[in-house]
């Protein structure tokens, strides 16, 4: 490990940790250790909805759909350099889409689940196109803008209860309305679940994106979007390809949101969209393991903070303190701090016959 | 055409008052390289403190309003010599980022001290005041707002073109080493500068606890208008600062009697905003990039 918290990077965001600027592009976890990862989610799909209580498995679910959103934020600032304060009023978008569908259409579950994630990432897009051009500082700006403006535009529309017209909005029907669940997974337990699958299949879309050709361009755009540009790779599309996916996985999670229970205005305010790039931030961006983390901080913290009666209002001192002391002091985040300590432990046990710890920067 | 006039009148005073914290952004921008997210966020608390200080503690109501804007400036200049000082090598998105924090860490202070389901009101000696000018009733904030907005930006645009501190700050938005290798007291410039910027922050959070509402997220997220304003200008000119936050503010006052558009009028800085970058893009792709 550098002293990575004194090392100004240029135009980074912060400085990459060593560890995932390893051989393959590829965390280690995953090349290392995909084995432990599959016992992981298969424990928690298997065991945990049954050990858990139903507050539980609820706060489960919504932080499944969060670990998705928190995923597309993970991909725009650790890859692509890229800050969206918007996130969280895409997911609302998701939601509106998909309750606006299942209200409106017999699609099945699946179908709206994908329709929901393509809207959205029209939308993303959309919010995100006008900055593209110019520099990161006003992407951040301007999603933080649509935020409210989504925000606002849904507080008047209200989200779809089963009226009729383009808004679908009865003032006589459910105020707090829930998409329709498919029979394979009425339960909550099973919904959470499903959830679950969603947000591994997402996980893996991330993957094969980062191990393809745009992960390599993305790579290139954060390290230095004038050298990118020098190399033939072009920034605008691919800026707009991060954007799309960020945006698509957002709306994915919307739908999922909406089938985990009632779901109004309220439960996406746009001061949600800052938390969870903060709670990214604190995770780690540069690994995919921070998206799950950060999903945990937001939702598992907030649900224990309710149980025990803590006010919320600390949840947000404690993101708005801990982001300044990422920025200050560990870029990496909660998760590349814990990586460091196995990468350091891991080297010292082949120091002695590999001497290449240090000559692994290939660009 | 005489039944808009009072939307007008309403207007330009909520447009003085974000070109006002809009200018607090753009010149701590150019100084600094810092884009304050916090401003509206520390603005709400001053206007919070001196809610406090005037019902709570029963003081003076100038003692009150002075001490809720100093809180304002003080906290932001705590806030630059602390966290602003350790990110001053750093990229702007960085410097921006830390700012995200303060926002996020006052507003769950500000909810936490400040109960956010009581409705809360702190009207100026000034909002009583009413006069008649020509068809329309004018009040004495909406007057003090435009009157300051006109001043600080005169005084702004004269001071950094002609004062020798204007100067430093010029030289330092253009290099911080460079300025610093000449001699000029970089920390100082710099700390001057988030004062004044909190200084701003926290008289436009009066001013805005009293056009719009008290109410810590509500002023908060009133720094949106004030972002477009300073993207408007590009983070640079003092005058088109005024001039954005005149043209949002009437802009989206006078939407208020369209009946279709009223609900969404606090899109108005967005779309201004999306529509001043678009223009950017297209008149200068390259070129001039802002940050």
């Amino acid at each position: 490990m550098m002293a990575t918290g004194m090392v100004s990077h240029g135009r980074d965001l912060s400085p990459l940790p060593p560890a995932a600027t390893s051989k393959r592009k590829r965390p280690w976890w995953l090349s290392g250790t995909p084995v432990v990862t599959a016992v992981v989610v298969a424990a928690v799909f298997v065991v945990w909805p049954m050990l858990a209580s139903g507050y539980w498995v609820q706060a489960s679910t919504s932080a499944a759909a969060f670990a998705m959103a928190a995923l597309g934020v993970s991909v725009l600032v650790g890859r692509v350099g890229l800050i969206s304060l918007g996130q969280v009023a895409l997911v609302a978008t998701g939601a509106w889409i998909a309750l606006r569908l299942g209200y409106g259409t017999g699609l099945p579950f699946p179908v709206i689940v994908f329709l929901a994630g393509v809207g959205t990432g029209v939308v993303g897009l959309v919010i995100g196109l006008p900055s593209l051009w110019l520099s990161g500082l006003t992407f951040a700006v301007l999603t933080l803008m649509g935020a409210a403006a989504i925000t606002l535009v849904l507080t008047v529309i209200s989200f779809p209860n089963g009226g009729g017209g383009l808004t679908g909005f009865a003032s006589t029907g459910d105020s707090a309305p829930m998409l329709e669940r498919p029979m394979y997974a009425d339960s909550d337990a099973d919904y959470f679940r499903l959830a679950l699958v969603i947000a591994v299949l997402m996980f893996a879309l991330v993957l094969i994106h980062l191990n393809s050709r745009a992960g390599r361009a993305w790579e290139a755009i954060r390290q230095s979007p004038a050298a990118a540009i020098g190399t033939g790779i072009d920034v605008v599309r691919y800026k707009l390809w991060a954007i799309l996916l960020a945006s698509f996985i957002a709306g994915v999670a919307g739908a999922v949101m909406a089938g985990a229970g009632g779901i109004r205005v309220t439960l996406f305010p746009v001061q949600d969209s800052i938390i969870i790039v903060a709670a990214v931030l604190m995770a780690g961006a540069f690994s995919l393991w921070g998206a799950i983390v950060a999903a945990v901080l937001m939702k598992f913290l907030g649900a224990a903070f309710t149980l025990l009666d803590v006010s919320s209002s600390l949840l947000l001192i404690l993101f708005g303190a801990g982001i300044i002391q990422v920025l200050l002091q560990s870029p990496q985040g909660i998760v590349g701090q814990l990586q460091g300590v196995v990468a350091r432990r891991r080297r010292r046990d082949r120091t002695a016959d590999t001497g290449q710890a240090e000559g692994e920067q290939d660009a | 055409m005489s039944n808009l006039l009072p939307f007008v009148v309403l207007g330009i005073a909520l447009g003085s008052v974000f070109a006002l914290s809009g200018l607090g952004i753009v010149v701590l921008y150019r100084t600094t390289g810092v884009l304050n997210f916090a401003g509206g966020a520390t603005g709400a608390l001053g206007a919070l403190v001196a809610w406090t200080l005037l019902e709570a503690l029963g003081l003076n109501e100038w003692v009150a309003y002075l001490g809720g804007i100093l809180t304002a400036a003080f906290l932001t200049l705590l806030y630059g010599v602390t966290v602003g000082r350790g990110l001053a090598h750093r990229d702007p998105l960085t410097k921006a980022m830390g700012t995200i924090g303060l926002l996020l860490a006052l507003l769950g202070l500000m909810s936490l001290v400040w109960n956010p389901t009581v409705v809360r009101t702190m009207p100026l000696p000034t909002t009583a005041i009413t006069m008649r000018i020509g068809p329309v009733v004018v009040n004495g904030t909406q007057i003090v707002a435009l009157v300051l907005a006109l001043v600080v930006c005169a005084a702004t645009a004269v001071f950094l073109k002609r004062s020798k501190l204007g100067t430093a700050m010029r030289a330092m938005a253009d290099d911080r080493t460079s300025t610093a290798i000449l001699g000029v007291p970089v920390r100082s410039v710099e700390a001057t500068t988030w004062f004044v910027s909190g200084l701003l922050a926290g008289v436009s959070g009066l001013l805005l606890s009293n056009l719009v509402n008290l109410n810590a997220v509500d002023l908060t997220f009133l720094v949106i208008p004030a972002l477009a304003v300073a993207l408007v200008a590009m983070l640079r000119s003092v005058w088109v600062c005024f001039a954005a936050g005149l043209a949002i503010g009437l802009i989206q006052s006078l939407l208020t009697p369209v009946l279709a558009l009223s609900p969404y009028r606090s899109m108005t800085p967005f779309v201004v905003a999306v529509v001043a970058v678009l223009w950017m893009a297209w008149r200068r792709p390259n070129v001039e990039r802002i940050a």
